[in-house]
């Protein structure tokens, strides 16, 4: 503090003089200070070394440093663990201050695991924890899209282009035959429901990624299971931002930008329908003389601004934290959108003279209205009638207006504009955490946590679409389905964490959790009165229901059996020299779920690691640590409704009770096993780091919803059962980090991650069929990979253009599969002063795709008033008209390889512009840059839901909403 | 809460802290079934019985009104009915043609359909019988049980079954053929006194009598379906004498116009209805599907179902069941006396203003006049999509409730079992080999009984001089058609398996059964076995 004061410019000159003459004896007196890069702050214990000799200091808790070198010397090396070093030049000067710039990996960075946080450095799971700073760059709805491409063995995908679409992870590969297959996201220890509410749309839109400090991904059981029957697919923590002691700071980020369709369908324009029509020689009639591109007429460039403001501050007895978001996002099909607004606070405070009591109280609060919400997955919406339009029918007639006729299809531009179907979801999730320090090894934390969400979903259809009244009502049609989803924890634990003998450390939480989930709605549908219909008053038509026919009106209301979940769990962390560490987990959860006679499931782990570059006899000098890992544990899955466990009678329309499930009360969770042999590892003076990890998964006792038993109650479509049968994911993880360049001036940082995926089904007693495009196309067999592709082989057509199938079409064969075998993530960033260009790349290899647009929409007989595929017209071979209706092949199966530029961001960070802006930085940055891929489709980051009885599929496309490249400019600054 | 540091060096403090304060929240965990009733809830009293028998009666519903189940087995596999693929439409991956074609395998939808939906009538009809309820209800249950154990031995031969309150956890047992067939006589036998004579549109007296003379009358098919050895004539008198029953009762008789039995009043209006479904608004009652499936687009319809000129050509001209100008509720006006209700051929009216109707909707958006023609093929293409096809109407549309998805349902009873179908069950049966008796009006042989109905009034056809099973079998063509009884007349006169118009093979006799659907053979391996053949 005092020297501080000392040498502030006139001291500094004093000094610096007085230090000149005393260079020209022996040595000399440098002194400085190091601070981080990023944030500014002070660095203590840094090591700062007169290059090239022994000679050195550390700084102290304010970076400051001062030491006598010789004269000589005119280089100093300053390093520090979990930066990169710099040799700072110290010949023109005495007095230098020094920034440093983290690296990618820190081993004393800390991770927050379940029910605690740990070191990083003393993990014995496989753990990957992604920081702010290498989270993706650009706009992004929900915020699981930040860590895609970044953490070997997940892959994360867009299911589809529109703006809010629900995402596929898969961590450690795909072993889900029912659910979502999606891991426990754990926000700020509030685990989430999992359920959305509605199809297809994120449940984690609520969140605004700015508000988002880190995330923790547990892939491994032994880090898992202490998150017991809900683990099974892995677990994501999302640690919000919370408040830093200091002055209070205002952090602004402004971003605009625009998208546009990635890529289009190559489908026939107006000249090649005209001559396809004489290819094949049909009615020259289907020529309707006009000349439309149905995919451009629904297309628009989609403009989005994001706006978000947070401020922190406090002292060591309170800190808080406060942030407003607001993001506008077109989509790129018309009338499309997704606005949404977010409010976030939280406080960390401690209480008592002796500071013993603390509470940290969060709220976050969001809500967020997607326009368009159910367009996609072959729901008969705007990009479905634009693939089949004939586009030698102009889209508009001659004054204008839009062009409708009962004997053409249904205009697309037309159903973009008359049907509507809006879905606006308030969600608020607040927790409220009091602990107290008994001792310093010893706390208790009582944590109460809700988190609720309420869904509007508000859909209608024009009367003026009634021009095609097979499928749009001729009088107009409004719904309304609200559902609400709430989630009601209460936890508690002791932490204990303290050097029991010497050099033996134990880290012990031991925890009681206890949590309900509620789900409640209704719904009303009418279809418009017999006289006028709903009409045409520039009025949303579900905002005056009550203008509808009685007979047409429809209701319903619901409750669903609650859910509770009440567990045990203790885990015990030893740590002996600091390089012998064993972890213990065990959680025993009862859910109101499981039948009678499974209410418990009992799911312990192990593990240890030891840090083999701490002992004595580890002479490899050019490893700087390397620690070895290994770990088993159980986990489980209990994706499956409430209530299937005993039976229901529920009530129907119009009077009436029946029993309406099949009931089990054997019904228990889905197990896991899984070990993990992992290094984490330094090298080459932590400029390289990195982290290896073989995995062997076997899930069983899986969870089936199976065909019910005849007789059964009548429209029961399941008996969730536990299934006879084994899934098996195994696989080697890696990902390396290394500081390549490392200059003044200049620096190249690379990070790869890579995974090699292998699945297998085995044990089933009879093979389950799922992805439905008119018949079904995926099994789950024994000896093959989960969903592969099982239909007829095509081999071609023959010379008069008839398909030609392997045995005549009569046998099936297994085709590939839709699961990656390798995934791939690259992250480059180069800084060039205060530049910095990083691009991340990722793709993933080896999985195959169903094209259902090929299969169903765009076939030969398009050339009869539809619309065919580019690919079908320029077959060498010309497909004959009478070839036999389609049935599924190879022929629609394609590859899926895909290498995607995900993010490419150009920054400038001037850092403090005047005294008011501090830390400023400027950027643009490119979304989706650019694909690389064979497959022919809109783009092969697809998942349509194509379950069969709730067996859900995986790779197919479905009339996909498209993808989007969007181009973003964007400032961030502090006030 | 103050601790002291002394005792804080305790472990066992900690722990018996811990313990405490995780202990005072456990819950039991009884799962909180949110707004439904568990099985303990429904046994309080009987006054679930009335709603749970509700439920059985809905359950019956779509496989029947829906025209998509029952009717597709019964009588598209018939020389009655095709639903020709037109175009684009009505294909499904050949699924309504292999039908016809006869050439349905384990994988088809249509028979997995029907035999979870039958089933579903028979779970829920024995689950209700778990609780308490009146005699009554518990006979009406039993009848709707027995009717759906009945399709199911007649269409597959095979009647899976569980006791009240079994679990659905374990595999069903199954009945085959004959021990199927006696169960369902027995309990039809055994709920007879406590079923009350009517109304028709509730499991009544009559319908258990028309039920069995079904079961008599089929008996030696069931048995041996490709070739039945000649009819016990113990059966036959069965037959007889519970048609007597039924004739003598005086319940029933002619109505004035044959298609009052299927008028949207026809709850009223239809005096020879002795088993119907009561029009419900609980969704699953579909019998606009009986207009809206068969019409053309300019008619409102979905342009499916038709029939096919021989049988269209055994009617004689001046036989009413073949259609007439029909003025009921809620029909239009008609002002040009059009035909329209029975077989729809030619060119059809705008039905208010009588102008010739056209369609826009094929043909390239060229307007065409709708005009049904006789002849009608598998597989319709290029300008013959939409209207080749004899459009059969057997329900008159009720013009105030047309459509059939988010709408009040029409107000047309279905109908199961009609009077008819006693009379000339009783013709047949003397036909047969059982001893002919005299009851009511109708006469003491097959000859009488048969020209009763052809002459009455409200059918209006000629004396015919010889009755055999042949003209008999035509007969009930005449009178029943669309009535779902085609299929189990054809196999019953060995004609099921000969080339018919559309259908030109001889079929192999596995296809006297549906197969058993391949779902269920994958879930009750144990009880179900497939049908030989498939």
């Amino acid at each position: 503090m005092v020297l501080k004061h000392f040498f502030k410019p006139i001291g500094l000159w004093v000094l610096l003089s007085s230090m000149s003459q005393l260079a020209l004896a022996q040595g000399r007196e440098i002194t400085g200070k190091v601070i981080d890069n990023k944030d500014r702050s002070a660095l203590s214990n840094v090591s700062v070394i007169a290059r090239g000799t022994q000679t050195g200091t550390q700084t102290d808790s304010n970076g400051n440093f001062h030491f006598t070198v010789p004269a000589s010397i005119k280089w100093l090396t300053v390093s520090a663990i979990g930066y990169s070093s710099q040799d700072i030049d110290v010949n023109q000067t005495d007095h230098i201050e020094v920034r440093l710039e983290s690296t990618a990996s820190s081993l004393d960075e800390v991770v927050v695991i379940g029910y605690g946080t740990a070191r990083k450095k003393d993990l014995t799971g496989a753990v990957a924890s992604v920081q702010e700073k290498d989270f993706n760059k650009g706009t992004f709805t929900s915020p699981d899209l930040l860590i895609q491409g970044k953490v070997s063995g997940v892959q994360i995908m867009s299911n589809n282009g529109s703006p809010g679409a629900a995402t596929t992870i898969r961590i450690r590969g795909n072993s889900a035959i029912t659910g979502t297959g999606q891991p426990l996201f754990v926000v700020d220890g509030v685990p989430l429901d999992g359920r959305s509410l509605e199809r297809n749309i994120n449940p984690l839109n609520f969140l605004n990624p700015i508000d988002i400090a880190s995330i923790d991904i547990l892939k491994d059981a032994s880090a898992t299971a202490i998150y017991g029957s809900r683990a099974a697919y892995g677990v994501v923590i999302i640690n919000t931002k919370k408040g830093k002691t200091g002055e209070t700071k205002i952090d602004v980020a402004i971003s605009v930008g625009a998208s546009s369709a990635l890529k289009k369908l190559d489908i026939l324009n107006a000249t090649q329908y005209r001559e396809a029509i004489q290819y094949w020689g049909v009615d020259p009639s289907f020529d309707k003389g006009g000349d439309a591109d149905a995919q451009d007429a629904i297309l628009q460039t989609g403009w989005q601004q994001n706006y978000s403001i947070a401020g922190s501050g406090g002292n060591e007895n309170g800190r808080y934290r406060f942030s407003a978001g607001y993001l506008d996002q077109d989509g790129i099909v018309s009338n499309t959108s997704f606005k949404k607004y977010t409010g976030d606070f939280s406080a960390n405070l401690k209480c008592l003279k002796s500071k013993k009591l603390g509470l940290d109280l969060h709220l976050n609060s969001s809500q967020y209205i997607q326009e368009g919400s159910n367009i996609s997955d072959g729901n008969g919406g705007s990009v479905f009638f634009a693939l089949i339009w004939n586009p030698t029918v102009s889209l508009r007639n001659k004054d204008s207006s839009l062009r409708m006729s009962p004997a053409e299809n249904v205009n697309p531009i037309a159903y973009s504009q008359y049907a509507r179907d809006n879905l606006k979801v308030t969600t608020l999730l607040g927790s409220i955490s009091p602990y107290y320090k008994f001792t310093d090894w010893l706390d208790y934390r009582l944590l109460l946590g809700i988190n609720y969400s309420s869904g509007i979903s508000r859909s209608s259809t024009d009367q003026a679409l009634g021009l095609w009244p097979m499928i749009f009502s001729p009088t107009g049609y409004a719904s309304i389905a609200n559902n609400e989803l709430t989630t009601q924890q209460i936890t508690q634990t002791l932490n204990f964490n303290k050097e029991i003998f010497h050099e033996l450390r134990l880290n012990a939480v031991l925890g009681y959790e206890y949590m309900k989930f509620t789900s409640q709605g209704f719904s009303l549908s009418a279809s418009g009165n017999d006289a006028t219909g709903f009409g045409n008053y520039g009025i949303d038509y579900t905002d005056y229901i009550q203008f509808s026919s009685q007979g047409s009106r429809r209701i319903a209301s619901y409750l669903d059996p609650i859910s509770e979940l009440q567990s045990f769990f203790g885990r015990t962390i030893f740590t002996y020299r600091e390089k012998y560490l064993l972890t213990a987990t065990l959680r025993a959860d009862g859910s109101s779920k499981f039948g009678a006679n499974n209410k418990y499931g009992y799911f312990p782990s192990f593990a240890a690691a030891w840090d083999i570059s701490k002992e004595d006899f580890f002479k490899l000098s050019f490893i700087n640590s390397m620690k070895v890992r290994i770990g088993w544990g159980k986990t489980g899955n209990q994706e499956f409704p409430a209530g299937s466990s005993q039976a229901l009678y529920s009530f129907q329309n119009g009077g009436g009770l029946r029993q309406t499930n099949n009931a089990n009360p054997d019904l228990k969770w889905q197990s896991d096993r899984q070990y993990n042999v992992g290094v984490d590892f330094s090298i080459c003076n932590n400029r390289v780091s990195g982290t290896m990890d073989y995995f062997n998964k076997s899930t069983t006792h899986l969870l089936f919803p199976s065909p019910p038993i005849q007789p059964a109650p009548p429209n029961s479509t399941v008996q969730w059962i536990n299934l006879d049968g084994q899934i098996l994911n195994k696989g080697f993880e890696i990902m390396v980090n290394g500081g390549i360049i490392r200059q003044e001036n200049f620096s190249w940082d690379l990070s790869v991650n890579a995974s090699f995926l292998n699945n297998n089904v085995s044990g089933l007693t009879v093979p389950l069929y799922t992805g439905d495009v008119g018949s079904p196309v995926e099994i789950i067999q024994n000896g093959h990979p989960m969903n592969t592709f099982y239909t007829r082989k095509f081999l071609g057509l023959d010379k008069s253009g008839q398909s030609v199938y392997e045995d005549d079409g009569n046998t099936f064969y297994y085709l590939g599969d839709p699961n990656p075998k390798t995934l791939l993530g690259v992250t480059s960033t180069f800084r060039f002063k205060k530049f910095s260009l990083t691009a991340n790349m990722y793709g993933a290899f080896g999985q195959r795709i169903f094209n259902a647009d090929l299969f169903n929409w765009l076939t030969v007989y398009g050339i009869m008033g539809r619309n065919m595929a580019l690919s079908v017209y320029e077959n060498p071979v010309k497909e004959s008209l009478t070839n036999p209706a389609q049935s599924p092949s190879s022929r629609y199966i394609q590859n899926g390889n895909y290498l995607k530029m995900g993010n490419l961001t150009l920054s400038y960070a001037p850092g403090d512009i005047g005294k008011a802006f501090k830390g400023t930085n400027i950027y643009v940055t490119a979304q989706n840059l650019f694909l690389i891929t064979k497959y022919e489709g809109f783009d092969p980051e697809v998942n349509a839901d194509r379950s069969i009885n709730g067996v859900p599929s995986f790779g197919i496309d479905n009339v996909r909403y498209p993808s989007s490249r969007t181009f973003i400019v964007g400032i961030n600054f502090s006030l | 809460m103050i601790l002291n540091l002394q005792n804080m060096r305790r472990p066992g403090f900690v722990l018996f802290a811990s313990f405490i304060l995780l202990a005072h929240s456990c819950t039991k965990l009884n799962e909180d079934v949110g707004a439904n009733l568990t099985q303990g809830q429904v046994t309080t009293d009987s006054s679930y019985a009335a709603i749970l028998l509700q439920s059985v009666y809905s359950s019956l519903e779509w496989t029947f009104t829906g025209f998509l189940e029952i009717f597709p087995l019964s009588e598209l596999t018939t020389d009655e009915a095709i639903a020709p693929t037109r175009g684009n439409n009505w294909d499904d991956n050949g699924m309504w043609r292999v039908l016809h074609q006869q050439k349905y395998d384990p994988n088809n939808k249509v028979v997995h359909d029907c035999f979870n939906s039958l089933s579903g009538v028979i779970y829920a009809a024995t689950d209700m019988l778990q609780y308490k309820a009146t005699a009554r209800q518990q006979a009406e249950a039993r009848f709707l049980r027995a009717w759906a154990m009945y399709w199911l031995l007649d269409l597959y031969d095979q009647v899976p079954y569980r006791d009240p309150g079994e679990s659905t956890v374990p595999p069903a047992r199954v009945r085959k053929g004959k021990d199927a067939l006696d169960y369902i006589i027995k309990e039809l036998n055994a709920i007879e006194p406590d079923l009350l004579d009517g109304p028709a549109n509730r499991a009544n007296k009559y319908a258990a009598m028309a039920l069995l003379m079904k079961c008599y009358l089929n008996k030696h098919v069931y048995l041996n379906r490709a070739s039945p050895a000649p009819p016990d004539p113990a059966d036959m008198n069965n037959v007889i004498s519970l048609a007597d029953s039924i004739i003598k009762s005086a319940h029933f008789t002619f109505s004035e116009k044959y298609f009052d039995n299927f008028s949207p009043t026809n709850d009223r209006d239809g005096k020879e209805n002795i088993f119907t479904q009561a029009r419900n608004f609980d969704g699953n009652y579909a019998v606009a599907l009986a207009w809206i499936l068969i019409l053309s687009y300019p008619q409102n319809g979905a342009n499916g179902f038709s029939t096919l000129s021989d049988f269209y050509n055994k009617f004689e001209s001046t036989d009413k069941r073949k259609g007439f100008a029909y003025n009921y509720a809620t029909s239009p006006p008609n002002p040009g006396g059009r035909v329209n209700v029975g077989f729809l051929i030619g060119q059809q009216y705008d039905l208010v203003v009588d102008t010739p109707l056209t369609s826009s909707y094929t043909n390239q958006g060229n307007p065409i006049p709708v005009v049904y023609t006789p002849d009608v093929k598998n597989v319709e293409q290029g300008a013959n999509i939409e209207m080749p096809g004899i459009r059969p109407i057997k329900y008159p549309p009720d013009w105030a409730h047309f459509c059939v998805f988010q709408c009040d349902p029409a107000t047309n009873e279905f109908v199961y079992l009609r009077f008819p179908d006693v009379l000339l069950m009783k013709a047949e049966a003397i036909l047969r080999g059982g001893t002919p008796t005299n009851a009511g009006p109708y006469g003491s042989s097959a000859a009488a009984i048969v020209n009763f109905i052809r002459t009455d009034l409200s059918r209006g056809a000629s004396r015919l001089n010889d009755v055999n099973l042949d003209t008999l079998y035509n007969e009930r063509g005449r009178e029943l058609w669309w009535e779902n009884w085609r299929r189990q007349d054809m196999i019953r006169f060995g004609r099921y398996l000969k080339p018919f118009q559309q259908k030109e093979a001889t079929s192999d006799p596995k296809y006297l059964l549906f197969p058993i659907p391949y779902e269920q053979l994958g879930v009750n391996p144990k009880n179900l076995v497939q049908n030989p053949g498939y």
